[in-house]
């Protein structure tokens, strides 16, 4: 596993701008060894400040995903470095949104909510009631006690948001959301995530091959085999950021 | 297509294939291993009872016929190797002078042997003193006379002068049950005893003293023709049985009426057969259980699989496929599995079979490798079948692509479960146990003389119908504690999960089908190595015990009949190295009434430190208390129940019994009072004897002569201690140890090597116990492994991905530990109880293996913990790498 071998990761830094919330500095994520090594992510410099609304596209297999895992701190780079300066706890104020499901089969809808802030030490009752109300916020509190495989696939994606909702991040970052979805409930998830990152005052990356999506977010970068290009100048990218 | 598909299964789903391939290997090599073993068995039950037998056939010369004649039809009788004539005649009585003193005896028999005899049966006469020809005197005959070699004896002739002999040796007469048989009695009469004196001449002598007789009083001599027969016997007793009963029916029905065939052979063979039905028996009840177990793992191990395996017959489903053609999928995995669990599993039986049985070969001959090699491809072809293809036609026809797709979804409680299936087949289990104790466990009944052999096999189905119900309820309890025992669960959970407990304890509540199927196959696992390692023990131990209960103890020294040797003579014995202990027992000759007893004299306060009282040999108290009272009451004494009933005693009565006096060498009438009952006793025989106090019988008779002294090893080096014992005590005294007599004694299913079957059986129950909790947790987490990797990118530290599979371990393990465990002991009880009939002497209480029963809590525990390691350590990685894995 090269991926766990580069601990290049850093939380909180003494001296940095403020709402910085994460950075990535020449960073390269290769999978497997040898012959056989796919370089998912190479070279990539970027900065993610508080607020923005972000759409990363590309095509499938661009690394997208890779890059939004490594912003998130749920992958490591194998070359260079991630440091989320303004962060304390990169756990609790990151919030990701997974390609795909990503419940629990076996946990119901308000313990898969509730499961990031038990993780995070908060006391049961606590984080139950947070998890109530963030269903509640989403209009799906009738999902409560049903378990994964008895949604839908747009029923399971907002789900994840309110997962993400009552966690209260700073960053959250969504990879391909609206994929396996008709244009309708992709409508709605975006929808719930914007007005969730609105209500927190959070920064929104998302990850997306569809137009639609990117032009809901007003900011794109673009990946292209593991390189961020044209809109995605590091420089522009880092201005963008700012003037969000 | 199948080929492609079977090529990315090995290649994607090796590690469940193997599973799969694994367990029905375990059942194949288990059904295979156990059979062959039996069938085996049933070869060298044929060929034990044949070494049993000294004399097959006494061919009986009817009056009137010629003996030289039925000899010669004898001898071209079927299968007939050597032939002897034999001569019986009745004496009215022995005496003999000696000592100062004449001793006179009753009734006898005179027998004449030809030169020839003791070389063509060999087993048949035993020198104990003197030279091995002339004029022999069975044992308790030189007792009653007190004579011995080089000493006259007066035979009485009726109606003719007594003639005197020189007796040249003392011998024993070791089947002189069946030497001395009511030839062509009727099936089922009550077997004659043995005439109580015994005088054997050379045929030439006999015939000059008995012809005469012969004349006079025809009805006091008759001649019997001895055949040994060709023992190239079929392998099983029965068809042994049938074809030695039909030779000696061509040899009557060629005589016309002047032979009636005493066959012994067929005696034996006739008991053999009995044994070999409790062999099959024994098979059923050990062998069986364990196939099961091996198929419901497999079916568990494939369960495991099966949210994955109905998302990829959805997919199909979706792309096109058609019901038909995913069938054939189907059935070319179960084919595979079947194939490969097989060949492993038949390997594995002949591996076995080397290291165990010291053969590879499944059963005694061509026919039995033959039978066993198809039986065991049809086993492993029907439990592929039925694990495999059963349920993926079964969700073929019940689930829609959707609800394919689903992992996990509520399901209602099973069918079984809303009727107490469970609590029925318990309550049907006691049902039959009861009818079953009705008929005192008997569950092989072959009539004497009878071809058919009827098997009581209704008597297996309480203890199936146990181990099956007591699984059920163990589903139902686990049901019970993670459904709505879910809170109780969660507050069990806190001190390893913390502010998870509940969410862990939820987790395991919608896993609670799996996780019961698991704690139901690991309780199942576990009683069935409880109760047969319990069985096995207990059997060892009964079997040790009827070894310990013929030789007396590890090493008897048994002193020659006419000499007096007093418990004094301990000291030497006890001298020699190896020697633990020395327990001097007597043993005397008492008449009650006209009955001829033994009679063992024992030290009561210290016989326990030489031999092994078990309760189960007394009536009326225990072996302990018995013999406090005997110690307590020195005039006490211990009866066989026979005596009890036939002279209507109640304790306490007076019971006087003639002894002989050491002084007068008269019998002389001694005092005793009845205290108990005793069935069996280290030395003494099956029939009628009694038991008393030393002390008292030294004293009322004036002799402490010791009959045998019971030496304890230890049970360590019981050959070296006797060989040392007999070359100090020199050839005069007998000197046996328990490994010879446990070689020679019990039935021909004692005889059967069942030491390498209980390896073998333990091995697998070890295997299935250790398979059933740590394979199908692995199964179960690795399939769950996604789940730990979401909840890593959560941000779930280790140590709370660890609660999540320590709940998991701690439920199964616990669960199944405590159920199996229950539902082990309940059934080890009923296992010895309904197998009553297999045990000799019958056990007082269950010999329990801890060490063994230790090792398979531990091996379970390691298993589980191992899984548990190993998947805390898979969740530990990288999520993300895990995802993309999957």
């Amino acid at each position: 596993m090269t991926g766990d071998t580069a601990p290049a990761v850093r939380l909180g830094r003494a001296e940095h701008e403020p709402g910085m919330l994460a950075e990535c500095r020449d960073v390269a994520r290769t999978y497997g060894r040898g012959p056989t090594a796919v370089v998912a992510v190479h070279g990539v410099t970027c900065r993610i400040r508080r607020g923005i609304r972000l759409a990363v596209t590309g095509p499938s297999g661009s690394g997208k995903s890779t890059l939004l895992h490594l912003l998130a701190g749920i992958d490591r780079p194998t070359a260079g470095t991630v440091e989320w300066p303004d962060l304390r706890d990169r756990a609790t104020e990151v919030g990701v949104v997974f390609q795909g499901p990503s419940l629990l089969p076996a946990l119901d809808v308000t313990e898969n909510v509730a499961l990031p802030l038990l993780l995070a030490g908060e006391p049961e009752d606590e984080a139950f009631r947070r998890a109530r109300s963030a269903l509640s916020r989403l209009a799906i509190d009738d999902l409560a006690g049903k378990l994964p495989d008895e949604l839908s696939g747009g029923q399971a994606q907002r789900v994840a948001v309110a997962r993400v909702l009552a966690a209260r991040p700073l960053l959250i970052v969504a990879d391909e959301p609206t994929g396996q979805l008709d244009h309708e409930s992709a409508e709605r998830v975006m929808t719930v995530l914007t007005a969730t990152a609105d209500e927190l005052g959070a920064a929104l990356v998302v990850a997306t091959h569809d137009p639609f999506v990117a032009a809901r977010l007003g900011q794109e970068w673009t990946m292209r085999d593991g390189r961020l290009h044209g809109a995605a100048d590091p420089d522009r990218a880092e201005r963008n950021g700012e003037a969000k | 297509m199948i080929w492609r598909w079977i090529s990315g299964l090995v290649r994607h789903r090796g590690v469940r294939l193997g599973a799969t391939a694994g367990g029905i290997a375990i059942a194949v090599a288990l059904l295979v291993s156990l059979g062959s073993f039996l069938a085996a068995a049933q070869g060298s039950m044929t060929a034990r009872a044949a070494r049993s037998v000294a004399v097959d056939w006494q061919v009986e010369v009817q009056p009137g016929a010629k003996p030289a004649s039925v000899r010669d039809l004898v001898r071209n009788g079927p299968g007939v190797l050597r032939s002897d004539a034999v001569g019986f005649a009745r004496t009215t009585g022995m005496s003999a002078s000696g000592g100062g003193s004449a001793q006179t005896t009753g009734p006898g028999v005179v027998l004449g042997l030809p030169s020839t005899y003791r070389g063509d049966f060999p087993g048949a006469v035993r020198t104990l003193a003197g030279s091995d020809h002339g004029v022999a005197l069975a044992q308790q005959t030189a007792a009653n006379l007190h004579a011995k070699p080089g000493d006259l004896v007066q035979i009485g002739r009726a109606g003719l002068p007594p003639v005197s002999v020189r007796v040249t040796e003392v011998v024993d007469l070791p089947q002189a049950d069946s030497l001395f048989q009511k030839v062509g009695a009727p099936a089922g009469a009550q077997p004659s005893a043995p005439p109580d004196n015994v005088l054997i001449l050379d045929s030439r002598a006999w015939h000059a003293l008995f012809d005469p007789l012969s004349a006079a009083r025809p009805d006091l001599v008759t001649t019997q023709i001895h055949a040994a027969l060709n023992r190239s016997l079929p392998a099983d007793p029965a068809t042994a049985y049938t074809q030695v009963v039909g030779a000696a029916h061509n040899v009557e029905a060629r005589s016309a009426g002047t032979a009636v065939v005493g066959n012994n052979l067929g005696a034996a063979l006739d008991a053999a057969r009995s044994d070999a039905a409790y062999a099959r028996v024994l098979f059923l009840f050990l062998g069986l259980p364990g196939a099961v177990l091996a198929s419901l793992l497999t079916a568990v191990a494939v369960a495991a699989g099966a949210p994955r395996r109905r998302r990829e017959q959805a997919l199909l489903r979706a792309r096109g496929a058609t019901g038909r053609q995913l069938l054939r999928l189907a059935a070319a995995e179960a084919l595979l599995v079947g194939a490969a669990g097989t060949i492993v599993g038949a390997v594995a039986a002949a591996l076995i079979g080397v290291t165990a049985f010291g053969s590879a070969r499944f059963g005694a001959s061509g026919a039995d490798a033959t039978g066993w090699t198809v039986a065991a491809v049809l086993a492993g072809l029907a439990i592929a079948g039925l694990t495999v293809l059963a349920p993926a036609w079964r969700d073929l026809r019940g689930t829609t692509v959707a609800s394919g797709r689903a992992a996990l979804t509520r399901r209602a409680r099973p069918a079984w479960s809303r009727y107490g299936l469970d609590v029925l087949l318990l309550a049907a289990a006691a049902v039959v146990f009861w009818l079953t104790s009705r008929t005192g466990y008997q569950l092989v009944l072959a009539p004497e003389g009878v071809p058919a052999i009827s098997v009581s096999y209704w008597a297996f189905a309480s203890p199936a119908l146990f181990w099956l119900g007591s699984g059920l309820l163990a589903w139902r309890l686990a049901d019970l504690l993670l459904g709505p025992g879910r809170r109780l669960l969660g507050r069990g959970l806190r001190p390893f999960a913390g502010s998870l407990a509940n969410v862990v304890a939820g987790s395991l509540s919608r896993q609670r089908r799996l996780l019961a199927h698991a704690i139901v196959l690991l309780a199942l696992a576990l009683s069935f190595a409880a109760s047969t390692a319990t069985f096995n023990a207990t059997y060892r131990t009964q079997a040790e015990a009827d070894a310990q209960l013929t030789n007396g103890a590890d090493v008897t020294v048994t002193e020659s009949p006419g000499t007096s040797v007093g418990p004094a003579a301990a000291g030497t014995i006890a001298a020699t190295p190896g020697v633990r202990s020395v327990e001097p027992v007597q043993h005397r000759f008492a008449y009650v009434g006209a009955d001829l007893q033994d009679l063992y004299g024992v030290r009561p306060d210290s016989i326990t430190s030489a031999t092994a009282l078990q309760d189960a040999y007394f009536q009326g108290g225990t072996a302990r208390a018995l013999m406090q009272r005997l110690a307590a009451q020195p005039d006490a004494i211990l009866v066989s129940a026979e005596t009890v009933k036939d002279f209507q005693l109640s304790p306490g009565d007076l019971l006087n019994l003639r002894l002989q006096d050491g002084r007068t060498k008269q019998f002389t009438t001694v005092a005793f009072h009845y205290a108990g009952v005793v069935k069996e006793f280290p030395t003494a025989p099956k029939d009628s004897f009694f038991v008393a106090n030393a002390a008292y019988v030294a004293q009322r008779t004036g002799s402490d002569a010791v009959g045998a002294f019971l030496v304890d090893t230890g049970g360590q080096n019981t050959t070296a201690v006797a060989s040392r014992l007999q070359a100090r005590l020199g050839p005069a005294t007998t000197v046996t140890d328990i490994a010879h007599t446990r070689a020679t004694v019990g039935s021909s299913l004692t005889a059967v090597d069942l030491a390498g079957l209980t390896r073998v059986e333990l091995g697998f129950a070890l295997v299935l116990a250790a398979a059933a909790g740590g394979l199908v947790l692995a199964l179960g987490l690795a399939e769950r492994r996604r789940s730990f990797a979401i909840a890593g990118a959560l941000g779930a530290t280790p140590r709370q991905l660890r609660s999540f599979v320590l709940g998991e371990v701690l439920v199964l393990g616990a669960g199944g530990l405590v159920t199996g465990g229950l539902a082990g002991w309940a059934l080890s009880h009923m296992l010895v109880t309904v197998l009553t009939g297999v045990f000799d002497p019958p056990p007082a209480a269950l010999t329990v293996p801890w060490s063994y029963l230790a090792a398979v809590g531990a091996t379970t525990v390691a298993a589980l913990a191992a899984v548990a390691a190993v998947t805390v350590r898979i969740a530990r990685r990288s999520p993300i790498a895990v995802l993309r894995e999957l």
